[in-house]
């Protein structure tokens, strides 16, 4: 058995790689928008987050690597699709909409910080030090982001009707973020489900957005079981096309 | 409104209070810092926020083409240093931006006529990076070619430019080591990656020839962007420096210094090894004159990527309107929620 089938086997890992491939895959989809961002200095900010959102990968996936004698460049490139546990949302295309890139990032930043609460509770002594770290510079965009929510929701009617536009067209996907994946208890999952969309519901009320979350059933199988859109699959693609153009080659 | 647009301007220095005019020259003389209240020329004024201006256009659009590559960067640290490298440039844009703005054209007028093609940025963003080798000789060459040219404009005259130079050098610094990295790492890695890295080497070797301008005009050291100290350097004199920077270090990696004949996607289709690219005996390189009949057509805006370019930078533009209109005004609904 490979290092890599060795990890995909430990149920423990689900978890942390469901946190692990967000981040991955918003760093990667938000970094479309570096030099394009609305306002100089929030296209600056939001590459920041970006930054982060792909060291903190890069943060779990060293950690998986160190216990499973894995380079993390192959555990973020290399897995097949189905062995990846990021959720639809996060890899939901745009459409160059910074409206949608701005609520599918909130949506998500409000799901890190409980998620790594429960990591830095539940975690062994490694991934608390790295969740304890992360869980910092998260909060920091949960800040901005709560903020920049209940500017753009309370400034102009223009600006708040394409905000609620956005909710309304990423929110059906929105439910998968807490999928349980495999290997967790459900049970864990129901506080955290909780305070993700409490927080939200807080937050959305004093911008004036209406937020309706519809949970789907546990049978509905997504991304946390390694169910992925086509939209995933063309990302992944066009993630790996230079490494792909000369497999093995050092870069 | 902007003072560049102002029809009744003076810029004849002639027409200036000569007293003032020759306080003004004389404080540069000494090498005092020309700071934003302080009294200058209008064609001073005008010609240092021409100059921002497109230095602050150039940053902006010069994120394009690397901005292409974040996602497709082959590894997660590579992916990172480019997302901030970009973001650099970005910001390089914003402080270049203030700078001008304290010269009297507002931000907005600014990147409107950065849309509708009224003012320009730097020829070499009109070209393709069609592989990862491009955004590699990009970090290197370019950004190597700009190091050079801002370490004497951060000798220039006018503070706030000055001081910006300074700041932006040290960044650019850190370009110029990540795109020498990512050569390195082609030219020591497989068959493959060295072929990729050459053809892009032909891509950007010319451009950046091209980078410092054309040849200077008889007695430009005289003349006022020089004797006011926008500029301190010639531009064939800082091409002189790159080549000899540059040549050696190429031709030591192993690349080969070809002259390029391309096609209007600014693709190669011909090449022969540029013979005069060879030191004399001072140590000093030649190099082949490069096309200014091509360099004046992609000026005039028929480059290969003028209009990708200028389409990007227009769309960025109008689709943040709405974000732009919510914090600087429209119809308010209800204060910010506390």
């Amino acid at each position: 058995m490979t290092a890599m089938q060795d990890m995909m086997k430990d149920p423990h890992v689900n978890l942390v790689l469901s946190l692990a491939d967000d981040l991955l895959m918003l760093g990667h989809v938000q970094g479309d928008w570096t030099g394009l961002g609305p306002i100089l200095e929030e296209d600056i900010a939001s590459s920041s987050m970006s930054q982060d959102d792909l060291s903190h990968a890069l943060m779990l996936y060293e950690h998986l690597g160190s216990r499973f004698g894995l380079d993390p460049d192959v555990v973020a490139y290399e897995r097949g699709i189905g062995d990846y546990r990021c959720c639809d949302l996060v890899t939901v295309p745009d459409e160059f909409d910074w409206a949608v890139a701005f609520v599918r990032r909130w949506m998500l930043a409000h799901w890190a910080t409980p998620l790594l609460d429960h990591l830095i509770r539940t975690g062994e002594d490694d991934l608390q030090e790295r969740c304890r770290r992360l869980r910092a510079e998260q909060a920091l965009h949960l800040m901005y982001l709560d903020d920049w929510m209940r500017r753009l929701g309370t400034g102009a009617v223009e600006a708040r009707d394409r905000m609620q536009a956005a909710i309304e067209r990423i929110s059906p996907l929105a439910g998968m973020l807490v999928e349980t994946p495999d290997g967790v208890a459900t049970s864990e999952f129901d506080a955290l489900r909780s305070d993700w969309i409490a927080g939200m519901e807080e937050v959305a009320a004093a911008a004036g957005l209406s937020l309706d979350i519809e949970l789907p059933s546990p049978d509905t199988l997504g991304g946390r079981r390694g169910v992925h859109a086509e939209h995933f699959i063309q990302q992944h693609t066009e993630m790996n096309e230079v490494r792909c153009a000369d497999p093995g080659a050092s870069w | 409104m902007s003072g560049a647009a102002n029809p009744v301007m003076n810029l004849d220095p002639a027409q200036e209070d000569p007293a003032k005019l020759a306080e003004f020259e004389s404080r540069i003389a000494a090498g005092v810092l020309i700071e934003p209240g302080d009294w200058m020329p209008q064609a001073y004024r005008v010609g240092m926020l021409r100059m921002a201006e497109h230095h602050a256009n150039s940053e902006i659009v010069g994120a394009l083409p690397e901005g292409e590559w974040i996602t497709r960067a082959p590894s997660l640290r590579r992916k990172l240093a480019l997302t901030a490298k970009v973001q650099d440039e970005i910001g390089h844009g914003q402080m270049l931006y203030r700078v001008s703005q304290d010269l009297g054209k507002s931000r907005e007028d600014m990147l409107r006529d950065l849309c509708t093609g009224k003012t320009k940025y730097h020829n070499c963003f009109n070209y393709p990076a069609p592989t990862w080798a491009d955004i590699a000789m990009i970090q290197w060459l370019i950004d190597g070619a700009a190091i050079m040219n801002q370490k004497t404009l951060a000798d220039g005259a006018y503070g706030p430019y000055v001081r910006t130079m300074h700041r932006i050098n040290m960044e650019e610094a850190f370009h110029f080591k990540s795109g020498e990295d990512m050569v390195l790492s082609l030219m020591s890695g497989t068959r493959k990656q060295k072929a990729m890295a050459q053809e892009a080497f032909d891509r950007w070797w010319g451009p950046s020839i091209m980078f410092f301008g054309p040849h200077d005009k008889p007695g430009c050291e005289q003349m006022a962007p020089m004797r006011w100290r926008m500029k301190v350097e010639t531009n064939d004199s800082l091409r002189r420096r790159f080549v000899n920077r540059f040549a050696p270090a190429a031709t030591d990696l192993g690349l080969v210094i070809h002259v390029c004949e391309k096609d209007e996607q600014g693709l190669v289709t011909d090449k022969r090894v540029d013979e005069l690219c060879v030191p004399d005996e001072n140590g000093n390189w030649g190099v082949t004159d490069p096309n200014w009949d091509e360099f004046f057509r992609v000026i005039r805006g028929n480059g290969p990527c003028n209009a990708h370019r200028l389409a990007l930078r227009r769309f960025s533009y109008e689709q943040g309107g709405w974000v732009r209109r919510a914090i600087a005004g429209g119809e308010t609904i209800l204060p910010p929620a506390a």
